[in-house]
């Protein structure tokens, strides 16, 4: 299973992969990153249907914020899960990011303990 | 004979009249009566004849004498000085036939002619004089009406004058208390302008604040989980370690790995602190989002001392608490921002605890952990107050209890904005905060809020 993760932070990759560092090892789970919006469209459009199963990305980025590529992704690929995560874990964001037709909000710093678990929800579906 | 009583008469008599427009003296409206009255008794006489009549003609002539001697020498009727003098050449003619009749009748007979003329002379003087009288009369008379009108005329202006200068007196009143209440505004205007600069400034300082905690969060998160990670990760190697075979140097790596394990968790631990202060940083400078509504304030410490209680208990190094509640059931419902005011009592009752478990630890056994929260209704304003009997604040401290970063809690447990929060919170209540101290005592920090 795919999961694309956007966030302007490169570190996040190595904090991605250690984390689920038994998860990729021993349940095949695949993190690819992206450290833009842009960038990741460019990954989703690769293929077609994308190969993602999901995708978790961060709101305040430069250039194209989180928000956008949101809606941007649901113009292209409805069917496409996207969860959001921000630092700034206030109503309004909350809103606009569910109103936008995001599948969860995860507020920084992140709870990986219920990332993996909505990992393994969308893996079992 | 009864000419001379006449002219005494009609002088009484014009005398009498002109003293309605001059006040005279008492005593001349006396002479004028008695005066009047002896003419007339000697006209009656002068028209019967009656005897002796000689001796009523000299009585006359005194009477006609005593009246000119009285106008003549009398002050107030100096201004009658011509009139007096008009009859006297008639008088003086008729005395000198009186006595030459009376001395001798012979010679009279001979000078009678020349009486006679005198006579037409005296009458002749006493019309000129008349005349000159009435002239003099009417000058005055003139004189009178100009100076009475003058009189008039100054008094009215003094009247104006008087009027202008009330109203000058009230319009300068009006103007000053004007004046005083432009100056008041204006105090309050200034004063007002000051308090908006300093909130501008504290708004601007609280935006800035909350830029720069949400900057720090996020490398701070990088650093709290990366060493998370790492300390699993070495758990990990620990695990895999007794797979290898031992020797001098797994010996010392195990030394090594248990030392970075430490360095860990102590980067852990800080960045936890560092996380702690950041979020309150935030809650700091987080705008006034609540809205004061009418709160009861007793439901409000009752479960937020519970709450806090608690709280503390489920925490690391719990302590024994008697929590006592005197609260004023009277207590109106209090305009408040409950989610602020709550951490108020939050703050006080954790700072409480805080300093009562350091005293519980150096004092003996006999000591009992006791924090009271009252409530009382000052009529204006509303009482609340938190006292422990922990160990108290030093003199050299108390001022600096509610700066921001201040803190006494030993090494790294407290973020030192507990207290500056709070003062903060009451202060947006428009409240006091003051703290009342003894060492080893207690201490009590004591609210004080508006009704409004």
């Amino acid at each position: 299973m795919k999961i694309l993760v956007v966030d302007d932070e490169r570190d996040v990759e190595d904090l991605f992969r250690q984390k689920f560092r038994k998860e990729i090892r021993n349940e095949g789970l695949e993190l690819l990153f992206a450290f833009s919006g842009k960038e990741a469209l460019e990954i989703l459009e690769k293929n077609r249907p994308p190969q993602v199963a999901t995708v978790f990305s961060d709101i305040n980025m430069p250039g194209m914020s989180g928000l956008e590529m949101l809606g941007i992704i649901k113009d292209r690929f409805p069917k496409l899960q996207v969860s959001m995560i921000s630092a700034y874990g206030d109503a309004d964001n909350y809103q606009k990011a569910m109103n936008s037709g995001a599948k969860g909000f995860f507020a920084k710093p992140v709870d990986f303990d219920s990332l993996k678990k909505e990992i393994r929800d969308i893996s079992k579906s | 004979m009864i000419l001379i009583n006449l002219i005494s008469l009609s002088l009484l008599y014009y005398l009498k009249k002109s003293s309605g427009a001059r006040e005279f003296p008492e005593h001349l409206h006396r002479y004028f009566k008695y005066g009047m009255i002896a003419a007339g008794v000697l006209i009656a006489l002068g028209i019967v004849h009656a005897p002796p009549e000689i001796l009523f003609e000299l009585l006359s002539f005194v009477l006609v004498g005593a009246v000119v001697y009285l106008m003549l020498n009398t002050p107030e009727l100096s201004y009658l000085k011509t009139l007096a003098i008009t009859p006297l050449p008639i008088i003086g003619v008729r005395l000198l036939e009186y006595v030459i009749k009376t001395l001798s009748p012979a010679i009279f007979d001979i000078v009678e002619n020349y009486l006679d003329a005198a006579g037409v002379f005296a009458f002749i003087w006493a019309v000129t004089m008349w005349l000159n009288h009435r002239k003099q009369m009417k000058e005055i008379e003139i004189e009178r009406i100009i100076t009475k009108e003058q009189e008039r005329q100054l008094r009215t202006t003094e009247e104006q004058k008087n009027q202008l200068e009330t109203l000058v007196a009230e319009r300068t009143k009006e103007i000053l208390s004007q004046k005083e209440e432009l100056q008041y505004a204006l105090d309050h205007l200034r004063s007002t302008q000051e308090q908006l600069i300093q909130q501008e400034k504290l708004a601007s300082l609280g935006q800035l604040t909350a830029g720069i905690a949400h900057e720090i969060k996020n490398p701070l998160n990088f650093v709290n989980n990366f060493s998370e990670l790492s300390v699993d990760f070495l758990q990990e190697i620990s695990e895999e370690m007794p797979k290898i075979p031992d020797s001098p140097e797994k010996e010392n790596i195990l030394d090594l790995l248990e030392n970075v394990k430490s360095n860990l968790g102590k980067i852990r631990h800080h960045g936890s602190r560092a996380d702690s202060i950041v979020r309150s940083m935030l809650m700091h400078s987080r705008g006034g989002s609540g809205t004061m509504d009418p709160t009861d304030l007793n439901a409000l410490i009752r479960e937020y001392s519970n709450l806090a209680f608690h709280g503390m208990r489920a925490n690391p190094n719990p302590i024994n608490v008697d929590i006592q509640l005197s609260l004023d059931e009277t207590l109106p419902k209090v305009k408040l921002n409950a989610e602020d005011f709550s951490r108020v009592i939050l703050n006080l009752l954790k700072n409480a605890f805080d300093a009562m478990r350091d005293k519980l630890a150096t004092a003996g056994s006999d000591y009992k952990a006791r924090v009271e929260v009252r409530t009382q209704d000052l009529g204006d304003k509303v009482l609340v107050e938190v006292e422990d009997n922990g160990p108290g604040v030093p003199d050299h401290i108390k001022d600096k209890l509610l700066m921001p970063f201040f803190t006494t809690k030993k090494g790294t447990e407290g973020t030192g904005l507990g207290l500056s929060i709070t003062h903060d919170i009451v202060n947006s209540h428009e409240g006091t905060l003051e703290i009342s101290t003894e060492e080893g005592k207690f201490t009590r920090f004591t609210i004080l809020l508006p009704k409004r």
